[in-house]
């Protein structure tokens, strides 16, 4: 395996570079003070990188130790990751502050109910448990960012193609650790090295998306917002508009079948 | 392969077969303030046109006219009148989408919506596509719709005035805001 331990280590490599250069640009740019939370998720992989290079230096990889502490970094990861993207969808849709309103809690169902889902197709063993319980948070973060762009589309909102861009990173990176962590638990409980080369290169990826996505400095969004009155005497108004819209067409439907 | 492994599989497709359409933006953002132009466009409702419709549809006209014509002429008033039924259901659809757009823009620049109310316009709009579907394939098919919606025309031209009434100030008040958005000097501009 000495051949595949190398291509490892270049990927590490280049990942670790990546992530160093992201964390630098989100600096340059001052985006950091636009997105604080993905600044820390960013800053955050740069440490684990480094303090999994020294616990598998001082420990030997694989053993209880090293075990405990990676797992113990990840869980911190994916905890900022969940942050991460809480903000994408708050600055999606912060501006507009009914929907916004609305649209948090619906996030925060589905992705309460994706997670319930995905833990319950989990094996019983321990190691088997955290990585449904990683698949089960990764498949809420994709599930979440579906549901926030299905949002945006249904109410018009302008979508800032850096923060399309973030999102999408994130949607590819948890879809895939999703199958990624799928086929580990199946069939390949012990091949760790291939879960861990499957999930640089998706990283990897992901980081070259993000990297493109803030190559430029970003701007905090306002808006202006109407009178809530507009809203409460115009919605049910149309909302009537279009039920009576709908009865013609059952009218034309319904006359339709008795006459011919 | 297991069952758990083809059903992520399976979500994952699912996810990805509706994220990558979301992706793409529909509208560019020239317009600091996009729900002004839905605002203002708003024309008058369709529904006046139904007497003129239901004429076009009725049984009786057609034994009428077939007594008085030859089939092939026949033939051809059907298929235009048809053509013409189909035209208003295309209309009716228009008319149901821009007030969609309209009700949208409204939630959207609110400081506050309802769950109840925008639940509601969900599964209106899925019971209006669904029977838009099946009566514009009955028209396709030769099914001749007859004309019992008089009264709800009135009442929709009442909506109509009313809403119109209603939208087109609010139109108004949202070009104000638009051109407060763009100032160089917000201050001095109090929309509401």
């Amino acid at each position: 395996m000495p051949e595949a331990l190398t291509f490892e280590r270049v990927l590490l490599g280049t990942t670790f570079l990546l992530n160093g250069g992201l964390v630098v640009l989100l600096g340059y740019r001052k985006n950091y003070r636009v997105f604080p939370f993905f600044s820390s998720y960013v800053v955050l992989n740069l440490l684990q990188g480094i303090a999994l290079f020294e616990v598998y230096r001082i420990w030997t990889f694989g053993s209880t130790a090293s075990i405990l502490v990676a797992w113990g970094l990840q869980f911190l990861v994916i905890l900022a990751r969940a942050f991460a993207v809480a903000e994408i969808c708050h600055r999606v849709l912060a501006r507009y502050q009914g929907v916004w309103k609305l649209a948090s809690l619906l996030l925060l169902v589905a992705a309460a109910f994706v997670s319930l889902f995905a833990w319950a197709f989990s094996q019983g063993k321990w190691r088997s448990a955290i990585l449904s319980l990683d698949r089960g948070v990764e498949l809420a973060i994709a599930s979440a960012i579906v549901v926030l762009f299905f949002f945006a589309r249904y109410y018009a909102v302008d979508l800032d193609p850096a923060v399309s861009t973030l999102a999408a990173g994130f949607f590819l990176y948890s879809a895939f650790r999703v199958l990624d962590n799928t086929l580990v638990e199946q069939w390949l409980i012990h091949s760790t090295r291939l879960w861990n080369l499957l999930g640089t290169v998706t990283f990897l990826a992901t980081l070259l998306l993000w990297t493109w996505a803030l190559r430029q400095a970003q701007r905090p969004a306002t808006l202006e917002l109407l009178p809530q009155d507009h809203y409460r005497s115009l919605s049910p108004a149309i909302n009537a508009r279009l039920k009576a819209l709908n009865e013609q067409l059952g009218r034309f439907w319904h006359a339709e079948g008795r006459n011919t | 392969m297991s069952f758990v492994f083809y059903l992520f599989l399976v979500i994952i497709g699912v996810l990805f077969v509706v994220f990558v359409p979301l992706l793409r933006n529909p509208k560019r953002q020239a317009d600091p303030f996009p729900a002004a132009a839905a605002l203002h466009d708003f024309p008058g409702s369709h529904v006046i046109h139904f007497p003129q419709i239901r004429r076009a549809l009725a049984p009786m006209d057609y034994e009428f006219v077939s007594q008085k014509i030859p089939r092939n002429a026949l033939r051809r008033m059907r298929r235009e009148r048809r053509q013409v039924a189909l035209d208003y259901l295309s209309a009716l659809h228009a008319e149901f989408d821009r007030l969609l757009r309209t009700a949208r823009v409204i939630a959207a620049l609110s400081p506050e919506v309802a769950a109840r109310q925008e639940l509601e316009r969900i599964l209106l709009t899925v019971k209006f596509l669904s029977r838009y579907r099946m009566i514009r394939l009955s028209l396709w098919t030769g099914f001749k719709p007859l004309s019992q919606l008089s009264n709800l025309t009135n009442l929709l031209s009442g909506y109509s005035v009313r809403l119109e009434e209603a939208i087109r100030a609010l139109g108004e008040r949202a070009a104000d805001v638009a051109e407060m958005v763009s100032s160089p000097d917000r201050r001095r501009i109090h929309p509401v």
